[in-house]
């Protein structure tokens, strides 16, 4: 049995024991149904904060918003100290109505008119890709009489000495060598636009690109500081991970697995024989394993520290030690590790057929195929006797497309779910929940219900319902 | 032994036995084959030589020779490349030993770090690094020279023609009854094996390979493998695992008790094979022989080792070091705020010492301070008291921790006069006092 165990936290465990709890939610609201954690936001947050403190740096956690469109985790961190990163305009308006003032906003990714606009009116600080996005912010500015907008210029494409190492090429950021060029602009622009630092973000999990580009980032807030800027901060954008499996030895042996299955040394693990990216040649495996590293020993708060703990590759001094010696604040913008343990997805079996089961709920819905997160469900079996396991299964969505697979991996359960019981995809909060969730084929996109404490007792409302305002808590 | 060139030296090492005090055998003679002694440094001399030969032959004035490797291979292929006047580049995704780097880049390689494994799935993200690299050596018509190690045949066979050979004539015409190699490219395990099998079919083939999760330099693990053209499991009669742990202790033996300056590699072939044979030992009733593989040196693999056992490298404590103090000398350590920091340096002419790192200095720091770097002042201190007992000192660090636990270790040097910037730096800031670039 190859099984991809979930970490669970206890809180989520406890509501998964709750067999009543969730099956009566989901009889009253439908499948699927997005369950939240706001409250467990807050404590990863903390945890950030404890490296912060380790390490004695100050700055910002920017939340990015794009990972989950949850009002409750919104209005959750809007309580606390963190930051919100927007990327579009309708982001931006939610971050502001949920509470976020707009000290705590930063604004990047593309940006239209509109979204400037706001941007520049409300005050938040912008992030900037371009000279064109400088130039066209100063004019908006200057158009509308508004104040000084603090800005932060992202840069990308740096250069390491010695040992080259390469990087994906990204859409985003100024290329670190067209700096000089951009201040220029920015000092011709000193009447609408403030430098506050500058920024990158690398689409990566390795620790040698971000050590290269923080230092160099290092380096040009020395070029605006030689220039008489006055940048504060240096954000290092998110990219820290989740660790989702409980177990990296299950891990290890699923992949080694599928590559046997890839090389036809064993039956397929997926549906087609599908090599989510390996494939066979003459005997020999090809190819780059297309997952997400679903066990990760380091993730989250830890790979932010151990990359702080990272010598620079020109400098030798840790990261961390650098950014303190120079006084620059630790921006950061984490989306997916803000929000581990914060949520599931539960749906409802439809049928059961040999090795198929039928779901509420489709690929859409979780999105695990399309980040490449392999990890087993949780089956919640309603009342009576179960076949015992373990079963291969396969699970299908509720959408008339062939491609409607849930995960092209043979999934194996330790028992065989029949219809009506339900089946948890537990820490599917962050990116996977509503990332690409839509109403397509009339299917519904699942409703979202915030469960939370107060007053020692766990309660729910609906997402949009949620405020961190609970009654108990003014009660001295 | 007089030769025209570096490269008749690569081949004919000698196969020394291993003492049965050190491994405890009883009825087998255990032999090491010493590929370390090759002119370059390693097993992969050999390899590099036979493939390198024919491309550099006929090579145009213009081209780069470029392999994917992260060690021997590319230190061999960037010496005989320099030989005949050109560049050498190495692609590498898993370079993870500082000193093999430096050591190409001084060998005049130029090195490219493939990028790692992207945090959000992208989809449009059509081929991995490796497929990249070899799209873009085999594109440019000429310019690149690819020895291509883990496809090339000619791998194999130097160990065919070479390695293999050598060995049953170093046993006086018989092949040993065990081989047993680690497995990186596949090429010198798979040369040798066919090369013994020739003479001897029944000789047994066993390969090593690292556990999944660990990482022991110049082997793969068993997943890895399967990447690898030149891999057949079919030549192998067991494949087994083996730990950086195991590599460690088989290269302490061997460097220590028998006089082998052998890498982790060869350590970890030692500490495999007598793994294996010591299952079998008791078993036998005559006389057996086995190879392994030494495939390199130790010298690259200082921080290897001292990463993953820091005691073998145990010294003495070194005097007037910060981390002899305790928490109650720590806590009185006298420190000042930053304004009566400033009213201090004004009033004694105090001398300031900035311990954060050059660059950070450069940028701004107080009027008049002098940068020692906390690094180099704590090797001054071993010394001894760096600045005279007759002035004051003032120690600035970022945030007053640092200075704070040299202002105790100053003070119990027997410096009467030396205060700590309390909050360090960043309070000094924060309270509007001027700093300076």
């Amino acid at each position: 049995m190859l099984s991809l165990t979930p970490k669970i936290d206890p809180t989520i465990q406890s509501l998964l024991d709750d067999r009543d709890f969730l099956g009566e939610l989901l009889d009253a609201l439908g499948s699927p149904l997005g369950l939240i954690l706001p409250q467990r936001a807050t404590r990863n947050v903390h945890t950030f904060r404890e490296t912060y403190r380790r390490h004695r740096l100050t700055g910002r956690l920017y939340y990015a918003h794009k990972a989950n469109r949850s009002s409750a985790i919104l209005r959750e961190l809007a309580a606390g100290d963190a930051g919100v990163d927007v990327a579009s305009l309708g982001e931006l308006q939610h971050a502001l109505s949920a509470g976020f003032t707009p000290g705590r906003i930063v604004a990047t990714g593309p940006k239209n008119r509109e979204f400037l606009w706001l941007a520049a009116r409300a005050g938040v600080t912008v992030s900037v890709d371009s000279a064109d996005e400088l130039a066209e912010l100063a004019g908006i500015v200057a158009g509308h009489r508004l104040p000084r907008v603090p800005v932060s210029l992202r840069l990308s494409g740096f250069a390491s000495a010695g040992v080259r190492v390469l990087t994906r090429r990204s859409r985003f950021g100024t290329p670190a060598g067209d700096l000089a060029d951009l201040l220029d602009l920015l000092e011709k622009r000193a009447d609408q636009v403030e430098l506050t630092g500058v920024a990158y973000h690398l689409d990566t999990i390795g620790l040698p690109e971000k050590a290269v580009a923080l230092e160099s980032c290092l380096t040009a807030l020395d070029e605006c500081r030689a220039r008489g800027l006055r940048p504060r901060s240096l954000d290092i954008g998110g990219g820290f991970g989740v660790n989702y499996l409980a177990d990296g030895a299950e891990w290890e042996r699923w992949t080694s697995e599928l590559g046997q299955a890839v090389l036809g040394r064993r039956p397929p693990l997926t549906w087609e024989g599908h090599g989510y990216g390996l494939r066979a040649e003459g005997g020999t495996l090809r190819g780059n394993l297309a997952l997400y590293p679903a066990y990760r020993p380091v993730a989250g708060a830890a790979y932010l520290d151990r990359l702080l703990g990272t010598p620079a590759p020109e400098r030798g001094r840790p990261l961390g030690e650098l950014l303190l010696d120079h006084m620059y604040d630790l921006d950061v913008e984490p989306g997916r590790a803000l929000l581990d343990q914060c949520g599931l997805v539960v749906a409802r079996v439809i049928a059961s057929d040999n090795d198929r089961i039928r779901l509420d709920l489709n690929a859409r819905d979780v999105s695990l195929e399309e980040h490449g997160v392999q990890m087993d469900p949780v089956v919640i079996a309603r009342t009576g006797d179960r076949r015992p396991g373990p079963a291969g299964v396969h699970l299908l969505g509720n959408l008339c497309l062939e491609a409607d697979l849930i995960t092209r991996r043979k999934v194996f359960l330790p028992v065989v779910p029949r219809p009506g019981d339900l089946l948890a995809f537990v820490n599917t909060a962050g990116y996977f929940m509503d990332f690409s969730a839509t109403n397509a084929l009339h299917q519904p996109v699942a409703r979202k219900v915030a469960v939370y404490r107060s007053g020692g007792v766990r309660r729910w409302c609906l997402d949009e319902q949620y405020w961190p305002v609970h009654p108990r808590q003014e009660t001295p | 032994m007089r030769h025209d060139d570096i490269t008749d030296a690569i081949g004919n090492t000698p196969l020394v036995r291993i003492d049965p005090a050190v491994h405890g055998l009883r009825n087998i003679d255990l032999y090491a084959k010493l590929e370390l002694l090759n002119p370059f440094g390693s097993v992969k001399d050999r390899a590099a030589w036979q493939m390198a030969r024919p491309l550099l032959a006929g090579a145009p004035a213009d081209a780069t020779l470029v392999e994917l490797s992260s060690g021997n291979t590319a230190k061999a292929l960037a010496l005989l490349a320099g030989m005949h006047g050109l560049p050498f580049k190495s692609v590498t995704n898993r370079m993870k030993v500082p000193e093999i780097k430096e050591l190409l880049l001084l060998l005049g390689a130029e090195i490219d770090e493939l990028p790692g494994q992207s945090e959000c799935l992208d989809p449009t993200d059509a081929d991995d690094p490796l497929t990249q690299m070899y799209r873009q050596v085999s594109a440019e018509d000429g310019e690149f020279l690819h020895t291509d190690q883990y496809f090339n045949e000619r791998n194999v066979e130097a160990h065919l023609h070479g390695t293999g050979p050598e060995i049953i004539k170093d046993l006086d015409g018989r092949a040993p009854d065990y081989f047993i190699a680690c497995v990186g490219t596949a090429g010198s395990s798979t040369g040798v094996a066919r090369a013994l099998r020739q003479h001897d079919p029944d000789v047994e083939v066993i390969g090593l390979v690292g556990a999944k999760s660990d990482f022991i330099p110049g082997i793969r693990t068993i997943d890895e493998v399967q990447q690898v053209g030149l891999f057949d499991p079919g030549v192998y009669d067991a494949v087994e695992t083996i730990t950086s742990d195991d590599a460690i202790d088989g290269l302490l033996t061997l460097v220590r008790r028998c006089g082998i300056l052998t890498g982790p590699t060869g350590g970890g072939a030692f500490v495999g094979a007598v793994r294996v044979l010591r299952t079998l030992d008791p078993l036998l009733t005559s006389r057996k022989t086995a190879v392994f593989i030494v495939c390199d040196r130790v010298e690259s693999y200082l921080s290897y080792v001292r990463d993953r056992r820091p005691e073998v490298f145990g010294r003495p404590p070194r005097r007037n070091s910060t981390r002899t103090l305790t928490d109650a000398e720590v806590a009185a350590a006298p420190a000042l705020d930053a304004r009566a920091a400033q009213c201090w340096i004004a009033s004694t002419n105090a001398l300031v010492v900035d311990l954060r790192s050059p660059y950070a200095f450069q940028a701004l720091h107080i009027p008049g301070s002098l940068n020692i770097v906390d690094e180099v002042f704590a090797d001054l201190l071993h010394a001894g008291l760096p600045i005279s007992r007759h002035r004051p000192v003032l120690l600035v660090c970022p945030v007053g921790e640092k200075s704070a636990r040299y202002a105790a270790l100053l003070r119990r040097m027997g410096h009467p006069d030396v205060q700590s910037l309390a909050g360090g730096v960043i309070a000094w800031r924060d309270a509007g006092l001027e700093l300076v670039r």
